[in-house]
């Protein structure tokens, strides 16, 4: 799996480079605009994939102390949600990004 | 098209929903009051569901947090921290409904609510500790020496330290702003897409989940906040 990781990265490098170049046709909704529309959905993208390991890091070791020690779960339940509010926040903030740059295409 | 559109020109939207949102909280506040100014009237929980139940649970939850992170001096501080909570929480509520917008959908509210709490967690922290509630900010002392009758701490990297701790302190309130802000505004833009997109159905669905986030971002918001005036308040080590 290592080892083919390098070869999966310069392949997929090359074949998104692949039309760039091959495509000379390009720009025909505006020049420069596509940076905009890859960041925004960049942004959002990258920023949900972050909270979501981090939420389903959260919400498993939650459900573990849970089965280990049901008579604790009132103070589990407080900073599982404490926690999950606080993770989510910072999808939000790479969501407001993606607002800003879709505004500007 | 909503129900601040006839006042529009002479006061803006955001000042009439905050008036509405503030109108709403004195009503609830005399109904309770009504309830309990009663002979004897404050002893018993009414049965099921009312609004003075509502509350005394809201309030009673509030109340052991604030006693969690604040200390013994908690009661001075429930106040802001109580009216934090019930002002965004109703605020986020009248957003749900269809023709109505929350005072909390604009970005004036949530940065004013977030210049506010930063105000009386330095204005606490600075009453209590004057000068040095900067030592908070100036990182671990390396070593210690007898000098001018005192012990001083030398801070070597506060100069560091405090070029970064002082930003990350004004980003709290960035912070707090943004994420109450991008929270409403999103939930709006979501329940918006899918009414358009499905317009039966699925969109109570994110209602529900509106409900959820916009009690939830209330609450974190107040809890911020008192752990932010317990951090001021705390002895600097």
């Amino acid at each position: 799996m290592i080892r083919n990781f390098g070869k999966v990265v310069l392949w997929s490098l090359f074949l998104i480079a692949l039309p760039m170049v091959a495509g000379a046709e390009d720009g025909s909704g505006g020049d420069g605009k596509w940076g905009y529309a890859l960041g925004a959905g960049l942004a959002i993208g990258l920023a949900g994939l972050g909270c979501g390991i981090g939420q389903g890091l959260t919400a498993g070791n939650t459900t573990a102390g849970i089965a280990r020690n049901p008579g604790a779960s009132g103070t589990m339940f407080t900073s599982f949600i404490l926690g999950m509010v606080l993770i989510e926040s910072i999808a939000i903030y790479g969501l407001v990004i993606a607002f800003m740059l879709q505004g500007k295409i | 098209m909503n129900i601040y559109t006839p006042l529009e020109s002479a006061v803006p939207w955001v000042v009439q929903a905050a008036i509405l949102a503030g109108i709403l909280m004195l009503a609830a506040g005399f109904l309770i009051r009504r309830r309990i100014a009663v002979e004897n009237g404050g002893l018993v929980p009414d049965e099921g569901v009312t609004l003075r139940n509502c509350f005394e649970v809201v309030i009673e939850a509030l109340a052991n947090l604030a006693r969690d992170r604040i200390g013994e001096d908690w009661r001075k501080f429930f106040p802001i921290v109580g009216t934090m909570f019930v002002f965004i929480l109703f605020s986020n509520l009248i957003g749900l409904l269809p023709g109505v917008e929350g005072a909390t959908s604009d970005a004036n509210t949530t940065w004013a609510w977030a210049c506010i709490s930063w105000i009386v967690y330095t204005w606490v922290g600075v009453a209590k500790h004057k000068q040095k509630y900067l030592i908070k900010f100036m990182g671990p002392s390396f070593f210690e020496r007898e000098m001018f009758g005192r012990t001083v701490h030398f801070r070597l990297l506060a100069p560091v330290i405090l070029a970064i701790e002082l930003p990350l302190d004004l980003a709290r309130i960035l912070t707090l702003a943004v994420r109450l802000l991008a929270n409403m505004f999103a939930d709006h833009t979501v329940i918006a897409v899918w009414i358009s997109l499905v317009p039966i159905g699925v969109p109570a669905v994110f209602m529900g989940l509106g409900l959820i986030v916009s009690f939830l971002q209330a609450f974190i918001f107040s809890l911020l906040t008192m752990i932010y005036i317990g951090l001021a308040l705390e002895e600097p080590h």
